[in-house]
Formats: C-alpha cells, sequence, structure tokens
C-alpha cells in the first residue's frame, strides 16, 4: 500500500531532503504534499486524504505546537498520525508533543534507514502493531 | 571559547556535515585562520540566563557542494537561495545537535538565519575566536560560538 504523506517545514530545502529521504528508504510513498508551516498545513488536510504527516516543531505563522493543537481540535488525528522532524533538543517540550498525540519524533540530522524503519513501524501502528515512540526509543 | 565548547561544536558539526550533507571535514589546531568566507549562518539558543550564539561562515565553494549533496542535484542546479536555505538549515541542526549535548536541557532554539557575505554585509564574526576547518586540504569554513548574558 502506498501511503499519501504531508511534510510541514518552513525549509524548502528540507522538505526537499525529507521527500529524497522517503525515496532512498524504501517508504511507500503514494501522493506527497507540502505546506510551509502549520496553517498551510491544515489547509490542505480540508482538500485531501494524507496517510501521515512529517512536521517540524519551529515554524513562522503557525509552529508545530499550534498545529497539533488544530489537529487535536479537528479530532484529526486518530487517522492521521503526526510525526515531527525536528531539531528539537528540549526534552519538556518534546515530550509536550507527544502527550498532544505526536506519535513520534525524528531528530535531525537523520539517515534514511532510520526514517524508513521508524515510519514503517509507525505506519504498522495504525494496523494494530505495537511500536516505539522514537528513533532513539525504537528497538530497530 | 573554552576547549569543552570547542570539542562539543567539533563533534555536532562533524555529525550534521557528515550524516546531512556528506562531507567530511577537517578541524585546524587552535584558532580560526582569518580567511574571508563568503556565506554565515546563525542560530540562537535562549533561556532566563542568557543567550548562546553559534554561528558559521563558510565558502562559496563548499556552501555549493554541500548544498548539492544536501539536495541530492548537481552543482550546477544549485540557485543562490538553495545555498542560503541549507546553510540556515545546517546552523539549526548544528544549535540542535548542541542543545542536545548540553546538560541544561531548558534552552530553546531560536529561527536560524543565513546571508551571502559581501559589500554592505560584513562577516560579523571576523573579531570572535573561532573554529576553522578545512576540506581536502582547503579552508572550507569557521564557526564561533558567544555566550552572552541576558
Amino acid at each position: 500500500m502506498a501511503y499519501n504523506v504531508l511534510i510541514v517545514d518552513d525549509s524548502k530545502s528540507m522538505r526537499k531532503v525529507i521527500l529524497k529521504t522517503l525515496h532512498l528508504s524504501g517508504f511507500p510513498l503514494g501522493e506527497c504534499l507540502e505546506a510551509s508551516n502549520g496553517q498551510e498545513a491544515l489547509d490542505v488536510l480540508e482538500g485531501k486524504w494524507i496517510d501521515l504527516i512529517l512536521s517540524d516543531v519551529h515554524m513562522p505563522v503557525m509552529d508545530g505546537f499550534g498545529f497539533i493543537r488544530s489537529l487535536n481540535e479537528k479530532n484529526m488525528l486518530r487517522d492521521t498520525p503526526l510525526v515531527f522532524v525536528t531539531t528539537e533538543a528540549n526534552e519538556d517540550r518534546l515530550n509536550e508533543l507527544m502527550s498532544l498525540g505526536a506519535r513520534g519524533y525524528i531528530r535531525k540530522p537523520f539517515r534514511p534507514e532510520e526514517i524508513g524503519a521508524f515510519l514503517s513501524n509507525i505506519m504498522g501502528e495504525t494496523d494494530g502493531f505495537r511500536v516505539g515512540t522514537s528513533v532513539e526509543g525504537s528497538d530497530f | 571559547m573554552g576547549s569543552e565548547w570547542e570539542q562539543v561544536l567539533k563533534e555536532v558539526i562533524s555529525e550534521v556535515l557528515e550524516t546531512m550533507f556528506f562531507a567530511v571535514v577537517e578541524f585546524e589546531q587552535g584558532e580560526a585562520s582569518n580567511h574571508p568566507f563568503d556565506y554565515e549562518s546563525e542560530i540562537l539558543l535562549f533561556n532566563h540566563e542568557g543567550k548562546i550564539v553559534i554561528s558559521l561562515q563558510v565558502s562559496e565553494e563548499f556552501a555549493r557542494m554541500t548544498t548539492a549533496d544536501f539536495l541530492g542535484i548537481g552543482q550546477e542546479q544549485v540557485k543562490d537561495d538553495d545555498i542560503e536555505d541549507s546553510m540556515k538549515e545546517l546552523a539549526n541542526m548544528i544549535g540542535g545537535g548542541y542543545h542536545a549535548r548540553i546538560d541544561d536541557a531548558k534552552w530553546e532554539l531560536g529561527i536560524p538565519m543565513a546571508r551571502k557575505i559581501g559589500p554592505g554585509v560584513p562577516d560579523t564574526a571576523k573579531n570572535v575566536a573561532g573554529l576553522g576547518f578545512g576540506f581536502f586540504g582547503q579552508p572550507a569554513g569557521s564557526a564561533h560560538l558567544v555566550r552572552l548574558p541576558v
């Protein structure tokens, strides 16, 4: 099964790199859409079915915290897993994102194989498998 | 800049450049040489006690090559905007990596910036002690870390 992915990052370069990494990792990618902040991502989600959201935390207009809170208000996180791809190192802030419903986080810099294995597990989880919640914490 | 900070910064710069930009750099011994560079990027970490400013200056050649490798495109396809955006991400990842390695978890990361150094846009780090690095024997860039009180 191929998955539609939404990449949310204010850096055009990073969006390209994440897309390239998804291809390299062997992740079964369907359509890939992009947004440069949380608000743009919400607009995309209004009109398109997305299977997985990969989002940065630090963004102008609407950051990752505003984005995940909006998704919660719309009850969208149950069907669409959100994984943060971030340089954030503050454990309190990462834990807050997890408590708000993020399915996990991937720290930049990352390797394609880490992304592939992590995301496969995440997508498997939606089909009933139990997985870890961060690259560091997962047992692959 | 204390040697402990230098060591942490070296580890972070090496990790980010090797993992995401596919470049292995060699660090100069002692302070960075006064070599002029072409691009500057910067990231701020801040908390109630003060700020840490990490800045990076790199040559046009190194910036173009690493941007091409980062994006997976040929160097001839790299635009100036791509370089600035990639250098911004480089600073962002170095700032995040530095934060992850220091004990105090209460720092917050700012929004990174990058610009081309040129007429009217001075290299702000040129009077600050830094950490120089090279690529295949050529000066490629330098990194600077400054701690400022509130």
